[in-house]
C-alpha cells in the first residue's frame, strides 16, 4: 500500500493540500499549518497509509506543495 | 547635521545575523517567526519561543526589535497569529510590521505599536495619515523617488500626523539590498509556476533566471540584449544617503533576512559609517569609493540606486547569482574551545587552508568575524598548509561550539 510522508514543521500554511484533497488534510487552527488526517507521527514526521484509489491525487498534491515536504512512497 | 534622529534597521535571519547586526553598529533589527514572514522558506525561521531571546539579546544591547508578520493572512492562521502577539507582547517587542488588516486590528487591540509594512505600497500623504490612526511609523513604498518621500515627511510635518504614540509619524525607507520587478514585493510569479506564493513567504525567484523569446510559429528566438529580463539590480544608496537623509526619512532599512552573517555586518558597518560621516560632516567621493568596495564584496546582483533618482526599472542583472566579488568556501566546524587561553578549535571538514588565508568564522555569539591567518597551529604544531580531518587553533575572544562555522575567503571568478 502506498504511503504519505508529510515533513509538518517545514510547512508554510498554503492550504493548496486540504484545497485539493479535503479527504485526507486539515489546516491546523492551533499552528496554522496542514495536518495528515489519521497519520503516525515519528518526531515531525507523519506517514500515512493511503488506499490505491486516492494514490494519483494525492501525487497531484504532493506535486503541488510549494514547500515540497509532502512524498508518496 | 542631520536634522532627525537616524535609525540604522537591520535584517536579522538568525542568531548569527542578529550578533552580526548588533557588532556593526545597528540601531535596531528586525526578525520574522514561524511560517508568518515573507522570508518563511529561503531561510529557517525563528520560533515563537526564540522571540523571549531575541528581545532579551535586544534589550541587553540596547537596541530596537521589530517583527514582520507582513505575510497574506488566512482563516487558519489566526490562532498561530494570536499566540505570536501575545508572545511579542509579553518579551516588550518595540513594534509590529504588517500590513494584513487583522494584524493592524490585534494590534490596537493589544496595544502593540505597529509599523506599517512595505507591502501596504503607502505611496501618498493621504495613506499615511489614514495609517496614522494603527501606526506609529510607516514604510514606504519602494518605487517612490526621494523627492516624494520628502513631500510626504514635510507633509507629516506640516500637517503634524501623529501616529498611535502621539508622536509626529515616522517614515521608513529601504536603503540597500534585493528588489522586486513587481510592485511592492506584491508577485505572483513563483504562484502560477510552482503554486508557491510569495506573499506567503515561498518565492522561487523565478526573475532572478534568463529567459529567451521564441516565436511560437516559426520557433525563431528572439534576440534580447539581456536574457536576465525580469531581474533588477540591487538598491544601493550609499552614494546618495546624504540626499536620503535629507528626504527626512528616520528609518533607513536594509532588506536580507535570508542572507548571512557576513552579509548583514559588511552591509550594516557601511552604512553606520556613512550615517555617522554625515553626521559629523565627513562623507566624502573618497569614502563612498571604500563603502562601495566593500560592499561590492558580499552577495549583491549589482547595483543601482533604484527609483529614488527618479530612473525607471532598467537597471538588470548580468548574472544569475551574485556578482559579489569574495565568495566564502565551508572549512569545519568548531570542535574545542580553551577558555584559560581563549584559543579555539576547529576541524577541518571540508578543502583546505594555508597561512595567509583569509578566515571567516560566523556563529551566534560571534555574528560574524574576519581574519588573516598569519600563524598557523595545525594539529598542536606550526605549519603552512592544513587538508580534511586537521584541527587547527588560533587565538579567539568568545566561546567557540559545534554550531559555529568556519569559512575560507575567495575571490569569486563569476564577479
Amino acid at each position: 500500500m502506498p504511503k504519505i510522508i508529510h515533513y509538518r514543521n517545514k510547512c508554510i500554511g498554503c492550504n493548496i493540500c486540504f484545497e485539493l484533497q479535503p479527504e485526507i488534510w486539515r489546516m491546523s487552527k492551533k499552528d496554522g499549518k496542514a495536518t495528515l488526517i489519521k497519520s503516525l507521527a515519528k518526531k515531525d514526521v507523519f506517514i500515512s497509509t493511503i488506499n490505491e484509489s486516492i494514490l494519483y491525487q494525492s501525487q497531484e498534491v504532493a506535486k503541488a506543495c510549494p514547500a515540497k515536504i509532502i512524498k508518496i512512497i | 547635521m542631520i536634522k532627525n534622529k537616524i535609525e540604522l534597521l537591520a535584517p536579522a535571519g538568525s542568531f548569527g545575523c542578529l550578533q552580526a547586526a548588533i557588532n556593526s553598529g545597528a540601531d535596531a533589527i528586525y526578525f520574522g517567526v514561524e511560517q508568518l514572514n515573507m522570508r518563511t522558506k529561503s531561510v529557517a525561521p525563528f520560533l515563537i519561543s526564540d522571540i523571549k531571546q531575541v528581545a532579551a539579546v535586544c534589550k541587553a544591547h540596547k537596541i530596537k526589535s521589530y517583527i514582520t508578520l507582513n505575510t497574506v493572512m488566512y482563516d487558519h492562521d489566526i490562532r498561530l497569529l494570536q499566540n505570536i502577539l501575545s508572545e511579542v507582547k509579553k518579551n516588550a517587542i518595540d513594534a509590529v510590521i504588517a500590513a494584513d488588516f487583522a494584524v493592524i486590528q490585534y494590534c490596537r487591540q493589544l496595544d502593540i505599536p505597529l509599523h506599517v509594512s512595505t507591502q501596504a505600497n503607502v505611496s501618498n500623504i493621504e495613506a499615511v495619515e489614514f495609517f496614522s490612526s494603527f501606526a506609529d511609523a510607516v514604510v514606504l513604498a519602494r518605487e517612490l523617488t526621494l523627492k516624494q518621500v520628502s513631500q510626504i515627511t514635510k507633509e507629516i510635518e506640516r500637517k503634524k500626523i501623529k501616529g498611535v504614540s502621539g508622536e509626529l509619524m515616522k517614515v521608513e525607507i529601504f536603503v540597500h539590498g534585493a528588489l522586486c520587478m513587481a510592485i511592492s514585493g506584491k508577485c505572483y510569479l513563483s504562484l502560477h509556476t510552482q503554486n508557491a506564493s510569495a506573499n506567503r513567504g515561498a518565492c522561487t525567484q523565478n526573475c532572478r533566471r534568463p529567459y529567451k523569446v521564441t516565436d511560437t510559429e516559426t520557433n525563431e528566438e528572439l534576440h534580447i540584449d539581456n536574457e536576465y529580463i525580469m531581474s533588477p539590480k540591487d538598491l544601493c544608496t550609499i552614494g546618495v544617503l546624504d540626499e536620503v537623509v535629507n528626504s527626512g526619512a528616520c528609518i533607513l532599512k536594509i532588506e536580507g533576512r535570508s542572507k548571512g552573517a557576513d552579509y548583514v555586518s559588511v552591509v550594516t558597518k557601511c552604512y553606520r559609517e556613512a550615517i555617522d560621516a554625515i553626521g559629523e560632516g565627513s562623507y566624502s567621493d573618497e569614502k563612498i569609493q571604500h563603502w562601495k568596495k566593500e560592499l561590492t564584496a558580499v552577495y549583491n546582483r549589482g547595483f543601482w540606486e533604484g527609483y529614488y533618482l527618479g530612473h525607471k526599472l532598467g537597471e538588470w542583472t548580468r548574472n544569475p547569482g551574485s556578482s559579489a566579488t569574495e565568495k566564502k568556501i565551508y572549512i569545519g566546524k568548531g570542535s574545542k574551545y580553551y577558555p584559560k587561553i581563549k584559543v579555539a578549535e576547529f576541524t577541518i571538514e571540508s578543502g583546505n587552508i594555508r597561512k595567509g588565508d583569509t578566515l571567516m568564522l560566523i556563529g551566534t555569539e560571534h555574528g560574524m568575524k574576519k581574519e588573516q591567518i598569519e600563524n598557523l597551529m595545525v594539529n598542536g604544531v606550526e605549519a603552512d598548509k592544513a587538508v580534511k580531518g586537521d584541527k587547527i587553533t588560533f587565538a579567539c575572544d568568545t566561546k567557540v561550539s559545534a554550531k559555529d562555522k568556519l569559512y575560507k575567503i575567495v575571490q569569486n571568478p563569476n564577479a
